[in-house]
């Protein structure tokens, strides 16, 4: 009996062709799931704006105002706050003194981050380094905000570098224990697979290590922002010549609910907005995950 | 086909490993052989006989404690380009779309991006995923990433490939279509083929020559005199089942 031949390799398409999103049920499915997504995201909102409502009808306004109270308060003061300029903060609103915020906040997540990726990966390769860096990170990293802001403070004086200093200094140690578990969690095959083909360890850290890695970096540096934002905020309150948290302090001292509120709603929308920026960026560089 | 000059030998090799209860298990022992241009030789056993720590040894990737790897003259240090390797586990990088995974090795070489881009598309042809080639690998079935590994470790274009049950993890039909895409990339570029395998039927299939490897030593080294490309009713002539029915009993099936 003479069997028939093994089929030759054809050319087969397995990916679904780009049809009218509307037509493919496939797009349509994912495009449902969105929305019911989207609609979690609105109810949520709603619930906590709604909460709020309900417990600011309930207590006096000098313990609480309204979210509406709060956007009127906002929108009164975002260009300029004559309040503000009798804490010495000068002719200021609440929009000047968070792009202080946001400019120590991004430029404190970007050294730091950077110097904690390197570090990460290195010691996630090297045994040696691995060794003098993991003690190193664990005793910093046990250094409570409440000891280091002060401390920063004190060393460097009312200037921007001390609150930059601050986040970097916690982003990189975050970003070090990220970075280590990312390296460690790529499957040794594809570096046993470069070395086949001559790739030495640059080759590797760059072809290999770094894309690798990309998705649970990004991971990490979402929640390293998220962390950044409060220390920032603190670190101002303490001392800083300009910023969000030098806003808060001030309508602490004025007794100011409403601006008090105004203040957390502006830094929480900007912590989102920054948030949602990161994962499209990191949709576009770790498109193949 | 081959000629007199081994292209790859094997000296006295031996490989063991320390258990984490402090025992040693002997992987290889005394393991020679010699292999020469443009043979496909199928490396046949049973889990846990040493088949594939022979095959890491030859690629670089394991040192020997005993022994000697001697690769066109030179002794074996680590991996080198003249060694592709083609893995069981899916080795493909998932960062990289199919074409720039074809391409990687002609990268890591320097070749301009141009000559890259017509090798890597040149060799998708070859394995059937020319409409692919812009594709990421998580769009891609287990035995199309399968091929992109081949494509890309012909791209690079080793003298000896490497093989470790490459075709394990895919079902029936595409491991057999896999089997058809290796051996015409075998037959038409010559290259040295050093295939392990625990699938007898699949040793037949493909080698021209099959070495039982059984607990770490060779039990067996075998030329398969059948002709090729081989259908299945090449494999069930009265010599074929009779080495068949060798290789079963070496494996201990009969």
């Amino acid at each position: 009996m003479k069997f028939p031949p093994i089929a030759r390799p054809s050319d087969p398409t397995p990916l679904r062709p780009r049809l009218d999103a509307r037509k493919d049920p496939g797009n349509r499915r994912v495009l449902r799931q969105r929305l019911i997504s989207a609609s979690y995201t609105v109810a949520g909102i709603a619930l906590f704006f709604g909460v709020w409502w309900a417990a600011a009808s309930q207590l006096p306004r000098s313990r609480l105002v309204t979210p509406l109270e709060a956007g009127y308060d906002i929108w009164t003061n975002f260009l300029y706050s004559p309040r503000l300029s009798v804490f010495g903060l000068g002719k200021v609103g609440y929009g000047s003194l968070l792009l202080y915020t946001v400019g120590n906040v991004l430029t404190g997540l970007v050294i730091g981050g950077a110097i904690g990726i390197l570090i990460g990966i290195a010691s996630a390769r090297l045994r040696l380094l691995r060794v003098f860096v993991d003690p190193v990170v664990l005793v910093l990293g046990t250094v409570p905000v409440l000891v280091a802001a002060p401390l920063f403070l004190l060393w460097f004086g009312v200037v921007p570098f001390t609150q930059v200093l601050l986040v970097a200094f916690y982003s990189a140690t975050m970003m070090v224990l990220f970075s280590q578990r990312a390296a460690e969690n790529i499957d040794p095959v594809y570096e046993r697979w470069a070395m086949t083909f001559g790739a030495g360890l640059d080759v590797r850290i760059r072809h290999i290590l770094i894309p690798g890695t990309v998705p649970e970096i990004v991971g990490g540096l979402r929640i390293t922002l998220a962390s950044a934002w409060g220390l920032e905020v603190f670190a101002e309150i303490l001392g800083a010549p300009s910023g969000m948290g030098q806003a808060i302090k001030a309508l602490t001292n004025l007794n100011n609910v409403s601006g008090l509120l105004a203040c957390v709603v502006i830094v929480a929308v900007t912590a989102i907005v920054t948030d949602i920026l990161l994962l499209a960026l990191a949709r576009r560089v770790a498109a193949w995950a | 086909m081959a000629s007199h000059k081994p292209i790859l030998a094997v000296r006295d090799l031996g490989v063991s490993f320390v258990r984490a209860d402090g025992t040693h298990v002997v992987a290889l022992n005394s393991v020679s052989l010699e292999v020469f241009p443009g043979e496909f030789v199928c490396i046949l056993g049973r889990s846990g006989h040493g088949k594939t720590t022979l095959l890491n040894v030859v690629a670089g990737l394991l040192g020997a404690q005993r022994g000697e790897v001697r690769v066109m003259e030179g002794p074996v240090t680590g991996p080198g380009i003249d060694r592709g390797v083609i893995f069981q586990q899916d080795a493909v990088f998932p960062w990289m779309r199919v074409e720039d995974n074809v391409a990687f090795g002609l990268r890591v070489r320097n070749v301009s991006k141009r000559e890259r881009l017509r090798i890597s598309r040149e060799h998708l042809a070859l394995v059937g995923l020319s409409s692919v080639a812009r594709a990421w690998p998580r769009e891609l079935s287990g035995g199309m990433r399968a091929r992109v590994a081949i494509a890309a470790v012909f791209a690079n274009d080793p003298p000896i490939l490497l093989a470790d049950e490459p075709f394990g993890a895919l079902d029936y039909v595409t491991r057999r279509q896999l089997q058809a895409v290796l051996r015409d990339l075998w037959q038409r570029t010559g290259k040295t083929v050093l295939f392990v395998t625990h699938d007898v039927d699949e040793a037949m299939m493909l080698g021209t020559r099959v070495i039982v490897v059984k607990n770490g030593g060779i039990a067996e080294d075998r030329a398969i005199d059948l002709p090729m490309p081989r259908s299945d009713d090449d494999v069930a002539t009265p010599e074929g089942l009779a080495l068949k029915h060798l290789l079963l009993h070496h494996i201990g099936l009969e």
